[in-house]
């Protein structure tokens, strides 16, 4: 089959399911579920037979809009980049929606949900198969939007709405400095198109301007949840579990990522730091703030925050093997921060999914019982799940051998060779995602069932416990290594991937090792198995400052409450006065006046009328005389 | 051209036309019209407007006052205004009488004292009735046609204005 | 003295001003229009005073549509007046003053 049909395929299913279950099956929730799983399964099989099929870099492009000199086009650019990140999308979407069958079957809203997920999965592949930035940033919006719907999916509940809005005005923030990138590139290089960006790079021709990488970086921001737009993303756990293993761990968060990924070309060495130090905190401040959650999908926020910071301090490390008087922008300087980018994002894609439907299997089996601190014992309860979560976090802290160790030495190696205080710090934050991480596995599933609910869990469906088992091969098989399935999937991108020899690679084997020894064996000792939190009850204050979050949730309800309101208010007033009074009334009223005052010569009498005709006549007279 | 009948009449058209406007009492202020009206015909005739002088007696005297004097008496209107006109109101007036007088005297009068142009030679101008037609019908033809149309409107519309509308019906 | 074209335009216009004083000064309506037929009639007059002085035909035919405009706007006036009277009872003008304003 022709690859541009494929891809339009690919493009067109999810709208067509999203169509019929908004349209047509709003009530039919079985029916909605089996179009939309389907729809899934057909593009994980077009995204097979594109990717396997060996088609890249195929032509297809239809000019949609033109004014004057710029036309807005749709056409699918496929790389070995977009490739691996439709393998990434599809199937672990594919995954999902299988897994949201079983999870949603009691849901009375099912028709609803699928619906939202099939719009969101059409506006992540568009984001993918994009080729020109305008197109990026309309499915971007389109993202934004799924999203919106998707986590306001209980909309009964008032911290679900708040949650949704708060995540779509966040993303909105980073959007408004993305367009602006948009607006600058275009004005600065003449096109948006990326292949013809990539040409222009290749020849010297794109013009070095920081602040363009600067303001496409805001996009990367908003949706990839980075200081200081992250706020969004922990209250994005109030949609159903599915959306969170989809959308805020595994494929949209990694959006921002992707569309780093493509623009590389635009990077200059200023705006590459900026994004590494952007990253390196996001993902220091997240781990501090995971340690201290009760809420088992909060902490698996806490570390999607965490890791994401990893993939953009990842990116933004590359540049830094570029001698600094060879300045301008070119792909070769940030090939090693792409490929360790796209390597952790592809393998956390694997096993943070399989974490949140883990815990979503949890959650189902405990009867929707989210808090850690009132499970336990759940591994003799629930075996499947209990081995594929623990496939999970042995990848995430780096266990040798599964994928999550490969793509964090990459990122660890890169940052050991380019930034000494970058390395420290990321080191630090492993240490630290290894503790929460089996703080939490260690409070959900080992010990005695602290409450009724986890006493009388149980095993999924096939539904549930199938995809867990799918995205656990791919957690242990999805990386490079004897048995690795990445350099088929990624290509060109595979060979990008920073990899230690030598000396250096056995410091960096010590260092992962050390990390992850000391974080999960300090975890395993301090926490007891027990109702009540054992960091608190050992240093309250400390606890506290921790949970705090450093209070940026408080300055922003202070600055929205206190500072833009009122501004917004006299913006209102100034504009009642002035515009709508003055400026538009005043015009009118000059003319009602006039009015007032013509009606004011109608006295009523005809006698009057008369005079007025003799004065008319008067001045006819005098003209006609030519006394004026 | 004597001049005797001439200011002759010229005293009966002005006096006529002051007693006319001045007269309290309205069929009286009617007759002087007509007056007014009898006098310029006879200013016609010493035009040579013979056929004009015929029509105005016909239409104007014939018509328009005895259509005036019928309405005074249908409104029986007590012939006189209740209240005399102010002083103010009349000191205006006459004011716009001195101007407009004053003006189109000056603009038409000015050589009065002058000796006058003689008359130009209008071989038959006292002409016949057939004349008039013949002008009426060929080159002034559209004019004719237009008051033709203007007068049938004027009958339309006094018919409509003088209806007594009966009050409409409630339907429910 | 002869008379000539002066002296008729001057009555001609006497007659009008005498007439403008009518409209102005008279509050019955019946009144104010016979004084507009005067002037109408003093313009009439200056019109066969130049027809005949230029030697030519148009000023009477002119004086014939008058006639007829004339004929046609006391009937309409006087009808209007006919049914004001009928709802206001009066055609003293200073009492129909309902558009006032």
């Amino acid at each position: 089959m022709a690859p541009d049909l494929l891809a339009s395929l690919i493009l067109v299913l999810p709208l067509a399911s999203a169509a019929l279950c908004a349209l047509f099956l709003r009530r039919q929730g079985g029916l909605a579920s089996a179009v939309s799983v389907t729809a899934a399964a057909a593009i994980a099989v077009c995204s097979g037979l594109l990717i396997f099929g060996g088609h890249r870099e195929f032509p297809a492009s239809w000019e949609w809009l033109r004014f004057g000199d710029f036309a807005l086009s749709i056409g699918f650019k496929f790389d070995d980049l977009s490739a691996l990140m439709l393998f990434v999308v599809s199937f672990v979407g594919f995954l999902i929606h299988v897994f949201s069958l079983g999870y949603m079957h009691d849901d009375p809203a099912r028709g609803r949900y699928f619906g939202g997920l099939s719009i969101f999965m059409f506006s992540m592949l568009g984001i993918v198969l994009a080729d020109n930035l305008l197109m990026i940033f309309i499915f971007w919006e389109l993202v934004g939007f799924s999203s919106y719907l998707l986590i306001n999916h209980w909309f009964e509940r008032p911290s679900a709405a708040a949650a949704s809005k708060k995540a779509f005005i966040v993303n909105r923030v980073g959007d408004f400095g993305f367009l602006l990138g948009i607006i600058a590139c275009y004005w600065l290089n003449g096109t948006v198109n990326l292949s013809e960006l990539a040409t222009k790079g290749a020849s010297g021709a794109l013009v070095a301007s920081t602040a363009i990488p600067l303001l496409l970086f805001c996009g990367a921001v908003g949706k990839s949840a980075q200081m200081p737009l992250h706020v969004w993303l922990p209250d994005a756990m109030e949609g159903p579990t599915p959306v969170s293993a989809l959308i805020h761990a595994a494929t949209m968060v990694a959006a921002g990522i992707y569309m780093l990924c493509r623009i590389h070309v635009l990077m200059v060495p200023d705006a590459l730091t900026a994004i590494m130090w952007v990253g390196t905190i996001t993902a220091l401040y997240a781990a501090i703030c995971a340690v201290t959650q009760r809420d088992i999908k909060k902490v698996l926020a806490y570390s999607t925050l965490s890791q994401l910071g990893y993939m953009v301090a990842a990116f933004g490390l590359g540049s830094l093997a570029v001698e600094h008087d060879t300045a301008t922008p070119g792909e070769a300087a940030l090939a090693a921060g792409v490929g360790a980018a796209m390597f952790h994002l592809t393998t956390h894609a694997f096993f943070k999914a399989l974490l949140f439907l883990g815990s979503g299997s949890v959650i189902h089996g405990c009867h929707h019982e989210q808090d850690i601190f009132n499970m336990g014992g759940l591994a003799k309860k629930m075996p499947v799940t209990f081995a594929c979560f623990t496939i999970g976090v042995l990848a995430i802290i780096g266990m040798p051998g599964l994928a999550g160790f490969f793509s964090k030495d990459a990122i660890l190696y890169l940052a050991m060779e380019n930034n000494t205080s970058v390395f420290v710090i990321l080191t630090l934050t492993a240490v630290l995602t290894a503790f929460y991480m089996v703080r939490m596995w260690k409070l959900t599933f080992l010990g005695t069932p602290r409450t009724e609910s986890s006493a009388h869990a149980h095993e999924g469906g096939f539904t549930l416990w199938a995809p867990l088992v799918g995205l656990a091969l791919l957690s242990i098989f999805g990386a490079t290594g004897p048995l690795g399935l990445f350099p088929k999937l990624a290509g060109s991108i595979a060979t990008l991937i920073p990899v230690a020899h030598g000396s250096a690679h056995t410091t960096i084997l010590i260092v992962s090792l050390a990390v992850m020894i000391v974080g999960a064996g300090a975890a395993l000792l301090f926490y007891r198995s027990d109702k009540e939190d054992s960091l608190e009850q050992a240093s309250r204050g400390f606890f506290r400052v921790l949970a705090s979050k450093l209070w940026i949730d408080e300055a922003y309800g202070y600055y929205v409450g206190k500072i833009q309101q009122p501004f917004a208010r006299a913006l209102s007033f100034v504009e009642k006065i002035a515009l709508a009074g003055f400026i538009i009334r005043g015009l009118a009223g000059v003319a009602g006046q006039i009015g007032i005052g013509a009606r004011a010569l109608h006295v009523g009498n005809v006698h009057v009328y008369v005079y007025w005709f003799l004065i008319g006549v008067v001045l006819f007279w005098s003209y006609a005389m030519g006394l004026f | 051209m004597p001049a005797l009948p001439f200011y002759l009449l010229s005293a009966i058209t002005a006096g006529c036309a002051i007693g006319a406007v001045a007269l309290r009492n309205t069929v009286t202020a009617a007759f002087c019209l007509l007056g007014s009206l009898l006098g310029m015909s006879g200013l016609f005739v010493l035009l040579d407007a013979y056929l004009l002088a015929a029509l105005l007696v016909l239409v104007y005297a014939g018509a328009i006052v005895a259509l005036f004097v019928f309405i005074v008496m249908l409104l029986d209107v007590r012939g006189s205004d209740t209240r005399p006109a102010t002083r103010v109101s009349l000191a205006a007036a006459g004011v716009a009488f001195a101007v407009l007088g004053a003006g189109l005297a000056v603009t038409f009068g000015r050589n009065l004292l002058a000796t006058p142009a003689p008359l130009a030679e209008a071989p038959g101008l006292g002409a016949s009735l057939k004349f008039y037609g013949e002008q009426l019908f060929t080159t002034y033809l559209l004019p004719v046609q237009i008051v033709g149309f203007l007068l049938l409107i004027a009958m339309l519309g006094v018919i409509v204005i003088s209806k007594r509308f009966a009050p409409v019906e409630d339907a429910k | 003295m002869t008379v000539g074209l002066d002296q008729y335009l001057f009555l001609s216009a006497l007659l009008f001003a005498i007439g403008f004083f009518g409209v102005l000064a008279r509050r019955n309506a019946i009144v104010i229009f016979m004084s507009l037929e005067l002037m109408l009639m003093a313009s009439t007059l200056a019109l066969v005073a130049f027809s005949r002085f230029n030697g030519t035909y148009s000023g009477n035919v002119f004086v014939f549509f008058i006639l007829a405009i004339a004929a046609a706007e006391v009937a309409v006036g006087l009808a209007i007046i006919v049914a004001l009277f009928r709802h206001r009872k009066t055609v003293m003008v200073d009492e129909l003053n309902a558009l006032k304003n």
